[in-house]
């Protein structure tokens, strides 16, 4: 690992997902900056999503419980692109979000701070997509489905010590958040639909 | 001293109904979700309704409904608003008699009703199944339980009508309009009757009912719930009180016209459904402001989470609220309902709202409410903390599930073969639901198994007790400058 690299412990993926009480307290007493997170750790675990989805379809195809749905090139391209910039917004918007819910909950409201918490709450769901290289719907939502819960503890868990709070104003603000990401999680479901009927959605390769 | 008050300590809140309906309400819930759960297990495993008429997934699926929606939530908010109504009036409830005649009723219709449901007597109108001499049954419980409320409230000895008590109020009204117009019927048979309206106009009534039964009652009564014991749980007063107004009047206001949104594509009139999709937009201003208005006021009741189980409860509710909320209106456009209708995300959204919300903020109550009837500490913190996981646990895979379902059914109903013809064959798109049902069944499962703890908890802390006597405030007391809470936190 270079010397960067190990300057950020968000990147040090073994000590995030199994031992992430010792993760929290180095980023909560020495926090990156917020280039820092998001160019040394954030972008990267961004990219993992889409490129596994990418592969994964390109060699198995959507796999929804009957026969194999190949897509053509130009569309897989197409919502590999669409998956980053979402993946990316989301993280973005989420980090504003408690960046701005800090106040409420009498937190640091500092940036780099709740970029490096969305950071280690996203960890376990961009390492569980490695699922997508097997795009098998239910097989994803089998794996990610704990992984999701390992975040969502992660979140709980990270939420007080890095954003410097109490543990019950802690409690409140993740369950804020979880809020603001459900909302969000069915915006983007909304959306999709609202393209899918409208004739923009993916096209099956003949 | 002693002596001149003695008349008015005679004067005891009637709380032995309460405990009554809360206990029926863990009952019904046990029941309900326990038929649920079975109905879940039979969509991965059919041979499970072993060629039994009254155990096949239709019946069992209403008698789930019927029992979680009308057992188990109705049961706790006539209970909690029994509780809520006498504290917030400062006088005993209006005609004892008459409330218990509502319990002993209103219990009797549920199971005499699932009964009936499993053994095949169904009015075909979802929500509304019950046939009618039932219908005729829950019309005068209803009423009777309208009067028993606002007859406490006519006598009460404050001025003001605290919030909850109009969400309560709007529940009683609206739902008994809804039920009696929604069921006109013309009895054939003992099980047997025929709507008066006929085709599209009998779909219009019905999901008139259908939606603002999911408005005022899972929506408009549980508000009813959270406006009182929010403030009681968190000890703050109601972060906005004004809010708190000017939402419930929006909120009646736009949801009586939304109910069509569950008629897109259908053979009604294409305005209608327009009408449907704009009330159910402008619903979210009033959603959320009720949901932002909990959301502060448990804010500032953070030292309350380390010692208070219930509040965690709270909390998430108002989580899921203000998700529901949001998917509701959403799922009534019509370029999202096109794909969402009919789908297994429909399931998903009704679940986020009923699991999430409303199971979550009963529960919460619940926690606050039996202590204070027993007169005694929870049994046990631990058990109440394992419960709230194993909910929040069961409601996320529950709904993740059913989004992933939703989601493959509609991609799978809508692909056209070469020549436009559905390529994927009903069978086929039910075979390849079957591991999310797996999936949905454990959800369910976890969240039965958290209701068997709090049912446990609750038994224990309860053992060997009876109901607390608590007498209202005196009005020389409230004289004397002590805190007047019926106007901001409910007495």
């Amino acid at each position: 690992m270079s010397n960067a690299a190990a300057r950020i412990p968000l990147l040090r993926f073994g000590t995030v997902l199994f031992a992430p009480s010792t993760a929290i307290t180095e980023i909560g007493a020495n926090p990156p900056s917020s280039t820092a997170v998001f160019f040394g750790a954030a972008i990267w675990l961004g990219l993992c999503p889409p490129l596994f989805a990418y592969i994964g379809t390109s060699l198995f195809g959507w796999r929804l419980g009957v026969e194999p749905m190949f897509l053509a090139p130009a569309t897989l391209r197409a919502i590999a692109l669409a998956y980053l910039a979402l993946l990316l917004v989301g993280f973005l918007s989420t980090a504003f979000v408690a960046h701005w819910m800090a106040a409420t909950y009498d937190a640091d409201s500092s940036f780099n701070r709740s970029l490096a918490l969305v950071t280690l709450v996203g960890t376990p769901l961009t390492v569980g997509s490695i699922v997508h290289l097997y795009p098998n719907a239910f097989l994803n939502v089998l794996v990610l489905v704990p992984t999701l819960i390992w975040s969502m503890y992660l979140l709980y868990r990270g939420l007080p010590a890095l954003l410097k709070t109490e543990q019950g104003r802690g409690m409140l603000m993740a369950s804020a958040l979880i809020a603001y990401l459900l909302v969000a999680w069915v915006t983007l479901l909304g959306i999709t639909a609202v393209l899918w009927s409208h004739g923009i959605g993916p096209q099956v390769a003949t | 001293m002693t002596t001149a008050l003695e008349p008015k300590r005679r004067t005891i809140y009637e709380d032995r109904i309460v405990t009554a309906f809360t206990a029926s309400s863990i009952l019904w819930a046990l029941l309900g979700m326990a038929a649920g759960v079975y109905a879940a297990a039979e969509l991965v495993w059919p041979v499970l309704n072993f060629d039994l008429p009254w155990l096949t997934f239709g019946r069992l699926r209403t008698g789930h409904t019927n029992l979680v929606l009308f057992g188990f939530g109705v049961s706790a908010l006539i209970g909690t608003s029994f509780y809520s109504v006498q504290r917030t009036s400062h006088v005993r409830l209006l005609a004892p008699r008459l409330a218990w005649f509502v319990f002993y009723a209103w219990q009797l219709t549920i199971a005499l009703g699932a009964w009936s449901i499993l053994a095949g007597w169904n009015g075909g109108k979802e929500y509304a199944e019950l046939e009618w001499p039932f219908d005729i049954a829950i019309a005068v419980i209803w009423v009777s339980y309208g009067v028993v409320f606002f007859g406490t409230i006519a006598r009460r000895t404050v001025a003001p009508i605290y919030i909850s008590n109009w969400f309560y109020g709007a529940l009683i009204i609206v739902i008994a309009m809804l039920h009696i117009v929604n069921n006109l019927a013309m009895p054939a048979t003992l099980s047997k009757s025929y709507s008066l309206f006929p085709g599209a106009q009998d779909a219009i009534v019905q999901w008139w009912y259908g939606h603002n039964a999911v408005g005022f009652l899972l929506t408009g009564g549980f508000l009813g719930m959270l406006y009182y014991f929010l403030p009681k749980q968190a000890e703050q007063p109601i972060w906005s009180y004004r809010l708190s107004i000017v939402a419930f009047w929006a909120f009646v206001y736009s949801y009586i016209w939304a109910g069509p949104h569950h008629l897109h594509y259908n053979a009604v009139p294409q305005w209608l459904q327009s009408i449907g999709v704009i009330m159910s937009l402008i619903l979210l201003a009033p959603s959320w402001a009720t949901m932002i208005n909990g959301v502060m006021t448990v804010s500032n009741a953070w030292r309350k989470l380390q010692t208070d189980p219930g509040l965690k409860f709270i909390v998430v509710a108002l989580a899921f609220y203000g998700l529901a909320t949001f998917e509701g209106p959403m799922m009534a456009i019509r370029s999202v309902n096109v794909m969402s209708h009919f789908t297994e995300w429909t399931i998903g959204h009704v679940h986020s709202g009923a699991l999430g919300w409303n199971a979550l903020i009963t529960f919460g109550t619940f926690y606050y409410l039996v202590p204070k009837l027993a007169g005694r500490p929870l049994h046990s913190a631990a058990l109440a903390n394992a419960h709230f996981w194993l909910a929040l646990a069961g409601v996320l895979l529950y709904i993740l599930s059913m989004w992933g379902a939703g989601l493959s059914q509609s991609l799978l109903w809508l692909s056209l073969d070469d020549v436009g013809e559905v390529r994927y064959s009903f069978v086929e798109v039910m075979r390849a639901m079957a591991p999310y049902y797996a999936l949905r069944l454990v959800g369910g499962a976890l969240f039965l198994a958290g209701t068997v703890l709090m049912t446990v908890n609750f038994a224990r802390t309860f053992a060997g007790v009876r109901t607390v006597e608590v007498t209202p405030p005196l009005p020389a007391a409230a004289s004397h400058g002590e805190p007047t809470p019926t106007a901001v936190t409910a007495s």
